[in-house]
């Protein structure tokens, strides 16, 4: 048998008996469920190679699938993310209800993101991506918080989206006689002006959606911040990049066929300029640890649409590298909310202090995670966003430039309010009792964190993979000198540039370490946050130094203007105005049989009246 | 051949009038008749549409009169198609009913499985025969056990909506009757082959006039805009079953009539965009009526009013794809629709007033109900990977080919109306809170309710992963009903050969 079949069948007879399992035993359900999503991994990693593809007809369509090297990139990302934060998830979500219902939704979700990087063809990508929308639907609503705003939100937006892509598959199909990817990009030149304009921009509704896009992102915050914090990781770090998967395809592989791809791809860029400030802006305002990286899940997204509307190979190489960067540093630090949230019971910066001696490896892991987030070398983020600035400097987007600036810099805001809220701050003996959390959840967030660490000081690991998915989209080839794009990286190569920062960064953990050891050495006392008697002041049990409460609102003030227009009433508006529609047309159903007479009888006689207009006698 | 298509109709007609003199042997046998003789029309009725499907249709001839003068049955691919899913249904829905309410008394019984057993026979005579008086014999057959039904719960709102329905009924039975008096009197002859053949010689005048009456008049049974009116409270205040009965078969039945009328009956051009309008508006109303509606079988009946409207969208299209497409809609609403009205009416079974907003946390307590309402709800707004996915996508496929853009615009954005609405059911039944005081008391399902949903939520799924099972089929009906020429042919060389 194919491998790739196996590997779906797998993954769906294992959300099956997961389902089942979880109605007579834990852990067989628990050991159902990692195995699920181990074993596909595995099978893809050894057994299945790039360009392989298996060939079936379906309703009389033929559908092919099979794996690129541009998909390979997304395959890391959607995979390494589900299996660790499967595994976090297992602890995470322990004691809860309806768990083998969780567990195989979040089978389901993985697989339908894996079929979205095998189709080959639209129908079985379109299969896939509603797969992957009622899934993820399922898991939004999952906690019953808001269940017909948020969740009903989250679904109307990913329905308009796909039928919008849906609407781009059949025009295709009728245009081009065949349902394959190949062939619409090879059809495409040939169409019409308007059809070359109608089907990207169709296309780009559907991938926006998902990849949180301005001004189809007001879903992402409500559905980010309810989903349980195990699947968002996977939600924000994987699925959302479907959506950027996608539209590298629309916009690389179709628009830039054309003279006008030119203004999709400045407009996209906007797009995503405006919404890496306005997530930015929106994520420092919270108080809600979950709304917070949720808004700068929207923000980090901006700038990968930044990159991909800019679309130069070093704008592409940025915001692939920081695809995966997100997936990496997002995933971490909405385990370290999940885990905070699972220790403490609530996820808000104002209730929450002090944390750092009580959960240290969360706070290690999400240090970690938020120095590569906001793009502090030696960490990821760093290289993604250096390459990103060059690219734009190097495509004369000065404008760009200085708006995606401002964003990540106003995301150090967040970042500080984050470590500070949680971790640092006075010790409350609220949370005198708060433990860290579990070995199952800590270690993913450990690793992820290590890993975005590698990245940062061995980008080249990634970079390969990436420049060859470049390739297969047809940037030219770089006969593996891709770090030349960059001068960020120097003649050594791809990956020992950073090298010396690396030695320094450890010269100072080692010598950080040797100085808190010999300090240990010594007889020291240890005291609570609150002993500062040295400093002439006794301050009672209950008093509050610290602050956690109105954050930066001096900054907050001065960018008002900015976020004073939101897009998300008018759609409030919108459907307010539709249900008001559809209750009047309701009122055409009277109850009345004498008044459905009457309307049978205005029928006929309507029909009678136009009976030359209708049918032509 | 296994056996003659006139016992599809002559069977249950006979075992209707037998039933009330066999329950005075054993009560029993009311119920378990019904079941063998709906299980027998479905056996038979499969097993000849397989053998159509090979060796070409079945003309039947009645009482040894040929085709242009005697009445005769067609078992084409076409209608053995819709015959062989009306019988199936009616034997699901017998199945669902069998312990239906085991308090209610012999009485109510006996008449709820004959009236059940006629509507099945009514509609796959509907659908079968050639000859068009006597498909309003049929129509009239179903129309006054529909009556009898959706009264079933004798009540002042069941005797109010039977009235409704008895009221349109009426108005539907009388411009049927002008329209065939008027094409008898012009043509004379009733055989439908033999009228399709000679409309052409038809006076235009006459023809349009004909033709609207009988757009009024099968328009009432099968849903469109604005004739509707009745439908909803018929679905409502019918029992549960024949809900589903009335989603699956009768309405089928009407369409089949209208669609027959416009494809196969009369030459006239403008009649199929005409049924892609009024299936649009038809579509739009009821889908939208539906997102604002409070009691949850009346949400169903829009739901399936809009999905009627789709049908004819998809039949207005005119091409053979387009027909292939509003078959298999038919079909996969056959199967999701009486799904949806088996669990639902579950669901709500222990209330009053049978709203939405009392479902509240019922999926912890009726988890099997629950599952097959939401797996149906997923399935008929057309999530992949369930069966309504298909006949979306050739709905949509169809209209591209004919570049009709703006229509499958409308398609998609009250497909998004209709996802709203069962979704915020869906969320109810499972994401909200049961709460004591206004949840329904949950009502465990028997055992062969259960077996009912099971059959209906296993060919969901089969579908759904497996369309191909059924696109063979589907296909050769399109052909069947796109080629006029050849149904012509077919009768009327029954009636020379007999001659000879």
């Amino acid at each position: 048998m194919e491998m790739i079949y196996l590997i779906f069948i797998i993954f769906l007879g294992g959300a099956v008996a997961t389902y089942l399992l979880g109605k007579i035993n834990g852990v067989l359900r628990d050991i159902t469920f990692l195995a699920t999503l181990i074993v596909p991994a595995v099978l893809f990693y050894t057994q299945v190679s790039i360009g392989q593809t298996v060939d079936f007809s379906m309703s009389g369509m033929n559908l092919q699938w099979g794996i690129t090297d541009f998909g390979y990139i997304f395959a890391y990302i959607v995979l390494g993310l589900g299996v660790l934060a499967g595994i976090y998830a297992v602890a995470a979500m322990k004691g809860k209800e309806n768990l083998g219902f969780f567990y195989s939704n979040y089978i389901l979700s993985i697989m339908a993101m894996m079929g979205i990087l095998f189709s080959r063809d639209l129908v079985s990508f379109f299969i896939f991506w509603e797969i992957m929308t009622w899934s993820s639907y399922l898991m939004v609503v999952f906690s019953g918080k808001d269940v017909q705003k948020v969740g009903i939100k989250y679904f109307i937006f990913s329905a308009v989206g796909a039928y919008a892509m849906l609407m781009a598959i059949v025009t295709t199909y009728s245009l081009t006689g065949s349902m394959m990817i190949d062939s619409l990009v090879t059809a495409y030149p040939g169409f019409d002006f308007s059809m070359q304009l109608l089907i990207p921009i169709l296309l780009l509704i559907g991938f926006g959606v998902k990849s949180a896009m301005m001004p189809l992102h007001v879903w992402a915050s409500g559905s980010y911040s309810h989903a349980p914090m195990a699947y968002t990781a996977v939600f924000s770090g994987a699925l959302s990049k479907m959506g950027i998967y996608g539209m590298i395809i629309v916009i690389v592989s179709l628009v830039s066929q054309i003279p006008e791809g030119h203004w999709f791809r400045e407009v996209i860029a906007w797009l995503g300029g405006i919404t890496a400030v306005g997530g930015t802006l929106w994520a420092v305002a919270q108080d809600d640890a979950k709304k917070l990286l949720a808004y700068s899940s929207v923000a980090q997204l901006g700038y990968i649409i930044v990159g991909v509307g800019v679309g130069t190979p070093l704008a592409m190489l940025a915001a692939l590298f920081m695809a995966v960067m997100h997936g990496l540093f997002k995933g971490t630090l909405f385990m370290a909310v999940g885990a905070i949230e699972k220790q403490t019971g609530t996820t808000n910066f104002t209730e929450v202090t002090g944390l750092i001696r009580k959960m240290p490896l969360t706070f290690l892991a999400s240090l970690m995670s938020i120095i590569a987030l906001a793009g502090i070398p030696p960490l990821g983020g760093f290289i993604g966003k250096w390459m990103l600035y060059e690219s734009l400097v190097g495509s004369d987007h000065y404008m760009l430039v200085i708006v995606v600036f401002f964003s990540s810099t106003a995301a150090f805001l967040y970042c500080y309010k984050f470590l500070f809220g949680f971790f640092l701050g006075q010790e409350e003996p609220e949370w005198a009792h708060v433990k860290e959390a579990p070995a199952m959840m800590v270690v993913p967030m450990i690793i992820m964190a290590i890993g975005s660490f590698i990245l940062g000081v061995f980008p080249g690991l990634i970079l390969n993979p990436i420049d060859a998915g470049l390739q297969e989209l047809g940037y030219a080839s770089t006969q593996g000198r891709y770090w030349e794009m960059s001068m960020l990286f120097n003649e050594w190569g791809d990956k020992v540039v950073l090298q010396p920062i690396l030695y320094t960064i450890i010269a100072v953990f080692v010598f950080f370490f040797v100085f808190v050891v010999a300090k240990n050495f010594k007889k020291t006392r240890y005291v609570s946050t609150k002993d500062i008697s040295s400093s002439g002041e006794i301050p009672k049990a209950h008093e509050n130094l610290t602050f956690s409460r109105g954050f930066f609102q001096p900054f907050l003030r001065a960018v008002e203007p900015l976020m004073k227009h939101q897009i998300d009433p008018l759609y409030t508006g919108f459907g307010r105005g539709m249900e008001a529609i559809f209750d009047f047309v309701r009122r055409i159903y009277t109850g009345n049989g004498q008044t459905y007479a009457l309307y049978a009888i205005i029928f006929a006689v309507l029909l009678l009246i136009f009976k030359n207009q209708l049918f032509g006698l | 051949m296994v056996g003659s298509p006139v016992l599809l109709i002559a069977i249950p007609l006979l075992a209707a009038f037998l039933i009330p003199l066999l329950g005075m042997i054993w009560k029993e046998l009311v119920r378990i008749i019904p079941g063998l003789v709906l299980a027998y029309m479905m056996i038979l009725s499969a097993s000849l549409l397989y053998y159509v499907l090979e060796n070409g249709p079945i003309i039947e001839v009645l009482a040894g009169w040929r085709p242009p003068i005697g009445i005769n049955l067609v078992f084409s691919p076409f209608t053995g198609f819709l015959a062989t899913i009306m019988t199936f249904l009616g034997f699901i829905v017998w199945l669902y009913s069998y312990r239906f309410k085991r308090n209610v008394e012999f009485e109510p019984s006996k008449k709820y499985f004959i009236f059940l057993m006629m509507l099945v026979a009514g509609s796959v005579g509907i659908v079968l025969t050639g000859d068009i008086f006597n498909q309003f014999v049929f129509i009239e057959i179903v129309g006054i056990s529909a009556y009898a039904l959706t009264a079933f719960y004798t009540g002042r709102n069941a005797a109010e909506a039977s009235f409704k329905y008895l009221l349109m009924g009426s108005l539907s039975a009388s411009a049927l009757l002008i329209a065939i008096a008027i094409i008898y009197s012009q043509l004379g002859t009733l055989n439908m082959a033999d009228i399709a053949d000679n409309i052409h010689l038809m006076d235009p005048r006459f023809k349009v006039i004909a033709m609207i009456l009988f757009i009024v008049g099968l328009g009432i049974e099968a849903e469109i805009f604005p004739l509707n009116g009745w439908a909803p409270d018929a679905y409502t205040e019918a029992p549960g079953p024949i809900g589903a009965a009335f989603a699956g078969i009768v309405v089928k039945a009407g369409v089949y009539a209208m669609v027959r009328m416009v494809f196969t009956l009369f030459d006239v051009s403008g009649a199929v965009d005409f049924l892609l309008i009024i299936g649009l508006i038809t579509l739009i109303i009821a889908e939208t009526t539906a997102l604002r509606q409070e009691q949850l079988k009346r949400m169903l009946a829009y739901s399936s009013i809009g999905q009627m409207g789709l049908v004819f969208v998809a039949f207005g299209i005119g091409t053979t794809e387009g027909i292939f497409a509003a078959l298999f809609l038919m079909l996969n609403h056959a199967i999701i629709k009486p799904l949806l009205f088996f669990s639902g009416s579950y669901l709500v079974f222990n209330s009053k007033d049978k709203k939405i907003s009392e479902m509240n946390g019922l999926g912890k307590y009726m988890p099997m109900t629950a599952a097959f309402f939401a797996l149906g709800s997923f399935a008929i707004v057309g999530l992949p990977p369930f069966a309504g996915f298909w006949s979306k996508l050739s709905i949509l496929t169809a209209a591209a080919n004919e570049g009709m853009l703006l229509i499958i615009a409308l398609i998609l954005m009250v497909s998004v109306v209709e996802i709203v609405y069962y979704f915020r059911v869906v969320n109810r039944i499972y994401f909200f809170k049961f709460d004591k005081v206004t949840s329904v008391v949950p009502h465990k399902p028997r055992i062969n309710a259960v077996i009912a949903m099971a059959v209906l939520g296993i060919l969901i799924l089969v579908i759904g992963f497996y369309p191909d099972a059924v696109t063979g089929v589907l296909h050769q009906a399109s052909d069947d009903l796109q080629n006029t020429q050849q149904y012509i042919n077919n009768v009327l060389s029954v009636g020379q050969t007999l001659t000879n």
